[in-house]
C-alpha cells in the first residue's frame, strides 16, 4: 500500500493554493492596517456563494464567479474599511478595538450569508447548504481542473501583487505607508487611500479564493469561519512581516494538514483523520515557540 | 400559563443566564480590560470547564456515592443517572458538596485551557496572542465530538441533577446558587482590582516598558491574569452545565467569545461595575429580542435567528464608533498618594 497517493498530492496542492491566497490578504492587511482581520472568514464565504449563486442563476460554468467575486468581496472590504474602520481610526481607536470591529462585521456577514442561503432554499427552492460544484468542473490530464486553476491563480495573483508593489508609483506609495504612515503623510501620500487600496486587494484575493472553494469542497455559510484558524495559522507560520511568507505558510500548513493526516491515518488508524482541525494549531504553536517571527523571519547564518 | 407565571419564568431564566455571563465577563475583563490581553478565545476555557466537569460529573458521583452498577457513566448515561439522581434528591448536603467539587474541577480545567492556549504566544506582542487564542477557540468541539468517552460524542450527555432536592423549585434553586456564586466573584474581583496586584496588572496594560523597568515580571503576571480569567470562565462553564443538566459539544465563538466581548465593551472596559451593568443590559435586551422575534416567524423567508447576528453586530460597531469607553468609565484606583486626585477626578467626571 502506498503511503502517499496521487489524489493526496492533488488535494494538498489545491488546498495550499487556496489557503495561500487567503493568507496573502491577511498578511497584507496586517502589514498596512496592523489589524488581524477576523472578517476574512466571511470574505471567503461571500466569494463561495457568489460562484454558487451565479452558477444556478446564469450559467453552469463555475469559473464565471471568480472575477465577479473579486469585485464583490473587494467592495465589501471597502465597505468595512470606510464605514467602520476609518471612523474608528480617526478617533484613535486601539488595534484591539479595530480587531473587535472586524469580528463584529464578520458576525453581521455571517447573518447575511445565512439569510442568503435561506432565501435560496425558501424562495428559489434550490439546495444552499453543503453544496458542491465539482461536477461541472473540467478535467485536465485526468486531474480536476481546479488543481491547475488554483495554482495558476495563485501564481498570477502573487506575480501581479509583486509587480504592483515594486514597479508602480501606487505600489511604492503603498509600501511607504506600510513602513511609516506619518512620514508618508508628510510627503503627500494619501495614507487613507492607500489603506483602502490594500483592503480592496485583500478582500478581492479572499473573494477569488472563496469563489474557487465550491469546486474543491462542500460549501455552507460557515465555510469561512471553519477555515479562519487555518488561514491565520498559515499567515503566522509564514511570518506576518513578509507578504510572500503567506504562500510559504500556506503550502507548509497544507502539507502537514493533508499529507500528514493521510500518512498518519494509514499508519495509526483512520480515527486520526477526525482530529485534522487540531493540526494547524500544533503547527502554529510549534512555529511560535521555535521561530516567533515565522519562517520568512528565519535567517540562515552563512560563514564569511 | 398565567401572565404572572410567564414573567417569573422569564426572570428566573434571565437571572441564570446573567449570572453565568457575569462570571465569564469578569474573567474576560480581568484579561482584556485590566491587563490588556486580547483573549479572543475565551470559549476555549468555558468549553473546557463545561466538558471536563460535565464529563467527569457522572463518573465521580457514581464512585463517590459508592453506587454499584455495570452501566457505563457516559455510554449508558440515562440508566446510571436513574440510579444516582434519587440519592442526590434525598441528600441535599451531599449534592451541595458535589456541586462545590464540580465547580473546583471546572475552574481548574478552565485555568489549564487558558495556560495551554496562551503558552505559545504569551511572550509575543498582543496581536500574535489574539490570533493564537482565536485559533484555539473552537478546537474543543472537535475533541468533544471525536473522543466519545469525554462527553459521549455529538449528542452529548446528561449530568447528575445537583439541584434535584429542591423538587419543583429546582430551577429557582439553581438560579439562586448561580447568582450567589456570581455575586461572590463580582465582589472579589472588585477587591482584587484595587489591590497592589490589580494595579500592577493595569500598569502593564498602560505602559509595559515602565512596568518592566520597575522590576515587574511581565510574562509571569500576564500568565497569572490569563490563569485567573480562564479559571472564572471554567467555573461559569461548569455552572451552566450543572444548571441546564446536560453538556453537548456545541460551544461556539458567537455565544461564548463574541457576546462576552460585546458586553464588556458596552459596560466599559476595565471597570468592574461597568462589566456588571453591561452584562445586565445586554442579557435583558437579548432575551427580549429572542422573545419578540418569533412574532416574525412565517412572515420572513428566512430563519429569524440570523436577525440576532445582524442586530448584535451593528450594535457592537455603533458602540465602537460612538461610545468606545462604554457606559461606565473606568475609575482611578485610589491609593495613599493620589486619593485627593482621585476624588477630584470623580467630581469632575
Amino acid at each position: 500500500m502506498e503511503l502517499v497517493t496521487l489524489s493526496t498530492i492533488v488535494g494538498w496542492l489545491t488546498y495550499s493554493a487556496l489557503l495561500s491566497l487567503m493568507a496573502l490578504g491577511v498578511t497584507l492587511l496586517y502589514r498596512t492596517t496592523k489589524v488581524a482581520n477576523f472578517a476574512h472568514a466571511s470574505f471567503v464565504t461571500v466569494g463561495a456563494y457568489v460562484t454558487y449563486t451565479l452558477s444556478i442563476a446564469l450559467s453552469p460554468n463555475p469559473y464565471l464567479g471568480v472575477p465577479v467575486a473579486f469585485v464583490v468581496v473587494g467592495a465589501i472590504a471597502l465597505l468595512l474599511f470606510y464605514a467602520v474602520l476609518e471612523p474608528m481610526r480617526k478617533r484613535n481607536s486601539s488595534t484591539v478595538m479595530l480587531m473587535i470591529a472586524t469580528l463584529a462585521f464578520d458576525i453581521i456577514m455571517l447573518g447575511v450569508m445565512n439569510i442568503h442561503a435561506d432565501f435560496l432554499t425558501n424562495v428559489y427552492v434550490v439546495p444552499s447548504r453543503n453544496v458542491l460544484l465539482s461536477g461541472s468542473d473540467f478535467k485536465f490530464m485526468g486531474q480536476p481542473g481546479i488543481l491547475c486553476v488554483a495554482l495558476g491563480t495563485l501564481l498570477l495573483c502573487s506575480a501581479a501583487l509583486y509587480l504592483l508593489l515594486n514597479f508602480t508609483t501606487l505600489g511604492i506609495a503603498l509600501r511607504a505607508s506600510m513602513e511609516n504612515s506619518s512620514l508618508s503623510e508628510a510627503i503627500g501620500i494619501n495614507v487613507s487611500m492607500m489603506l483602502a487600496v490594500s483592503w480592496f486587494i485583500a478582500g478581492g484575493l479572499a473573494g477569488i479564493a472563496g469563489a474557487l472553494i465550491p469546486l474543491w469542497t462542500l460549501i455552507n455559510p460557515n465555510i469561512g469561519t471553519v477555515l479562519l484558524a487555518s488561514i491565520f495559522c498559515a499567515s503566522i507560520v509564514g511570518g506576518l512581516e513578509q507578504i510572500y511568507g503567506a504562500v510559504l505558510g500556506g503550502f507548509l500548513l497544507g502539507l502537514v494538514d493533508v499529507v500528514g493526516t493521510s500518512v498518519l491515518a494509514s499508519l495509526v488508524g483512520p480515527w486520526v483523520a477526525f482530529y485534522e482541525p487540531v493540526i494547524p494549531l500544533l503547527v502554529l504553536s510549534a512555529t511560535l515557540i521555535l521561530a516567533p517571527k515565522g519562517l520568512a523571519g528565519v535567517r540562515v547564518r552563512r560563514g564569511k | 400559563m398565567a401572565p404572572i407565571d410567564q414573567v417569573i419564568l422569564f426572570t428566573v431564566d434571565l437571572s441564570a443566564l446573567f449570572a453565568v455571563y457575569l462570571i465569564i465577563n469578569i474573567g474576560l475583563n480581568m484579561q482584556e480590560g485590566i491587563t490588556g490581553i486580547p483573549n479572543f478565545g475565551i470559549v476555549f476555557a468555558v468549553a473546557g470547564g463545561a466538558y471536563i466537569a460535565g464529563g467527569l460529573s457522572t463518573r465521580l458521583t457514581v464512585s463517590l456515592l459508592g453506587v454499584q452498577t455495570n452501566f457505563d457513566p457516559v455510554f449508558d448515561n440515562v440508566a446510571v443517572l436513574q440510579l444516582v439522581n434519587p440519592i442526590l434528591r434525598s441528600q441535599p448536603s451531599t449534592a451541595i458538596a458535589l456541586l462545590i467539587l464540580f465547580l473546583i474541577i471546572g475552574g481548574m480545567a478552565g485555568a489549564l485551557m487558558g495556560l495551554i492556549s496562551s503558552a505559545p504566544a504569551v511572550r509575543l506582542r498582543e496581536d500574535y496572542l489574539a490570533i493564537t487564542l482565536l485559533a484555539f477557540g473552537e478546537i474543543l468541539n472537535v475533541i468533544g465530538i471525536g473522543y466519545k468517552p469525554l462527553i459521549g460524542g455529538p449528542i452529548g450527555v446528561n449530568v447528575p441533577d445537583i439541584f434535584g432536592w429542591a423538587g419543583q423549585y429546582r430551577f429557582y434553586m439553581g438560579t439562586l446558587v448561580l447568582l450567589l456564586v456570581a455575586m461572590a466573584i463580582f465582589a472579589y474581583a472588585g477587591y482584587l482590582i484595587k489591590t497592589p496586584f490589580g494595579r500592577t496588572l493595569k500598569a502593564i496594560r498602560d505602559n509595559e516598558i515602565v512596568a518592566r523597568s520597575l522590576g515587574k515580571d511581565i510574562t509571569r503576571l500576564r500568565t497569572t491574569s490569563i490563569l485567573f480569567g480562564s479559571l472564572l470562565c471554567g467555573i461559569a462553564g461548569s455552572l451552566w452545565v450543572l444548571y441546564s443538566g446536560a453538556v453537548t459539544p456545541t460551544y461556539a465563538r458567537f455565544d461564548w467569545t463574541f457576546l462576552p466581548w460585546l458586553m464588556i465593551l458596552l459596560g466599559g472596559m476595565g471597570s468592574n461595575r461597568g462589566t456588571f451593568v453591561g452584562t445586565l443590559i445586554f442579557v435583558t435586551l437579548n432575551k427580549l429580542i429572542i422573545y419578540y422575534k418569533y412574532e416574525f416567524v412565517g412572515i420572513l423567508p428566512f430563519d429569524v435567528v440570523w436577525l440576532n447576528y445582524l442586530l448584535l453586530g451593528i450594535i457592537t460597531i455603533l458602540v465602537l464608533i460612538y461610545r468606545p469607553e462604554g457606559i461606565v468609565r473606568e475609575k482611578w484606583t485610589a491609593t495613599g498618594q493620589n486619593l485627593g486626585a482621585a476624588d477630584k477626578g470623580m467630581k469632575d467626571g
